[in-house]
């Protein structure tokens, strides 16, 4: 078995969207939560097992303006923090 | 002060059942607006708890009556674990037993159980609470401990356990190991209203509790804590006191009728499913569970925005508050207290009230702050 390029959410994290389209990631069997800005929230919808990194990249492009070269680092360093705090993984492909 | 509403509340109360083992002499269910004979069945709630989690409400506390009467308590717990939430429970401790409280374990959900504990021994515990009861509560704890579930105790201050309140810490505290505990006081609410003058504390025992209580909170600094009741109200008018002699600025919100914000975080839904805005505002019904839609009922029914208003409501509206010097620092206090006392929500509490309080001879605690 080996992982897939395509990061999935977690299905067991609550996505609670609050004001201004910022929202909060909340785990429930821990009790942790964690605020997501508008462009975090347009990601976590993305981890579906369907987008690569680069598909969202190029999905964020054309959706948000002005958005810095150094957002391709941001958001693998923002999976890399879902990953670590268990919010979301890979799956695996046979 | 504007406050922003969310989109859904994210916590909820409910009420899973009316009914209850004890009649405990201060109970604010009985007789009150909550006390109604209808217990949803299981299913109602289990399609409840799906519509909670559709709407990504995060927390939600169980509470009665007493919710370890129901016997379905294990499959409604299954069914909150199933839909992303976790829970509270609010129990006076004496149904539970060695199973439930290792299924509440193996949940990882629950936050806490709040078990009622109001004395050191029995004869303070039970004057009010009924006999036996100490020993049940306080094995329902052990039990709850033994299995590694976060415990809570709440101790609700009144005329027969005043004096009490050094053993009460010293029980809960050092022989239960507790690392904390909270407190408050028995409220004109439910049946506490029908025998008041033998129940809640008076003036003088008011007086004298917030001196008991501050002595304690310096022995175990942390250890004891309130959002109610005579040690919150020790440090919020020892504050305002402060306040006014200093001429400070009023803090955001002060001098309105900003005594409680749970109507921007919660609901509340009664035992026959019917939605209020808080346990102790039973009597304004907004809609029922499975019938109506949640989300649509907090973010407009017309009773919610007229509590959340309450905030804009300067308290010089009221000729209660006439000549009053604490008014820029006050908040009214409990919109439920005030409602069992004058009949209307969006008035200042009356139980609140520190010129009243002083005025009948009461006294805060001998600090300097």
């Amino acid at each position: 078995m080996t992982a897939t390029d395509r990061p999935v959410a977690n299905p067991l994290v609550v996505l609670r969207e609050e004001f201004d389209d910022w929202a909060i990631l909340f785990d429930p069997d821990t009790g942790h939560a964690f605020g997501l800005n508008p462009i975090s929230v347009f990601v976590w919808q993305r981890l579906d097992g369907k987008h690569t990194i680069p598909e969202i990249i190029s999905e964020m492009k054309k959706t948000f303006r002005d958005v810095p070269l150094e957002a391709e680092n941001h958001l693998r360093e923002f999976i890399d923090n879902l990953l670590e705090n268990g919010l979301a993984g890979y799956e695996f492909q046979t | 002060m504007n406050m922003r509403l969310m989109r859904t509340p994210s916590a909820v109360e409910v009420a899973i059942t009316g009914k209850c083992n004890l009649r405990c002499l201060y109970c604010s269910h009985f007789s009150s607006a909550a006390d109604v004979p209808e217990d949803l069945p299981t299913s109602e709630w289990l399609t409840f708890f799906e519509e909670l989690g559709r709407l990504a409400v995060l927390r939600i506390t169980l509470e009665g009556g007493e919710p370890f009467v129901r016997p379905d308590l294990p499959e409604l717990l299954e069914g909150i674990v199933k839909n992303r939430l976790r829970f509270n429970i609010l129990s006076n401790g004496t149904l539970i037993t060695d199973e439930l409280a290792a299924f509440l374990a193996a949940t990882r959900r629950c936050d806490s159980v709040q078990i009622s504990i109001d004395g050191s021994k029995a004869a303070t515990h039970d004057a009010c609470r009924g006999q036996g009861n100490f020993y049940k509560a306080v094995q329902g704890l052990e039990k709850l401990k033994r299995h590694g579930v976060p415990v809570t105790v709440r101790v609700t201050i009144n005329r027969t356990n005043l004096e009490d309140l050094p053993e009460v810490s010293r029980f809960l505290l050092e022989e239960l190991q507790l690392p904390n505990f909270s407190t408050n006081s028995a409220d004109f609410m439910g049946v506490c209203r029908s025998q008041a003058d033998k129940i809640q504390l008076s003036v003088a025992d008011r007086s004298r509790a917030m001196t008991l209580l501050w002595e304690l909170e310096q022995k175990y600094p942390g250890r004891i804590t309130a959002l109610a009741g005579p040690l919150y109200e020790a440090h919020d008018w020892l504050d305002i006191t402060q306040a006014q002699r200093e001429k400070r600025e009023p803090k955001n919100g002060r001098g309105h009728l900003t005594g409680c914000g749970g109507v921007f975080t919660k609901l509340a839904v009664r035992s026959d499913g019917v939605m209020v805005p808080c346990v102790h505002l039973c009597h304004m019904e907004l809609g029922r569970i499975n019938r109506d839609d949640l989300g649509e009922v907090w973010r407009n029914h017309p009773e919610l925005t007229r509590l959340r208003e309450r905030g804009e409501i300067p308290l010089s509206d009221f000729s209660f508050c006439a000549d009053c010097q604490y008014l820029p620092f006050c908040t009214g206090g409990c919109p439920a207290v005030a409602y069992t006392r004058t009949g209307q929500e969006n008035h200042p509490n009356p139980d609140y009230c520190l010129k009243l309080f002083l005025d009948k001879g009461g006294r805060l605690p001998d600090v300097h702050i």
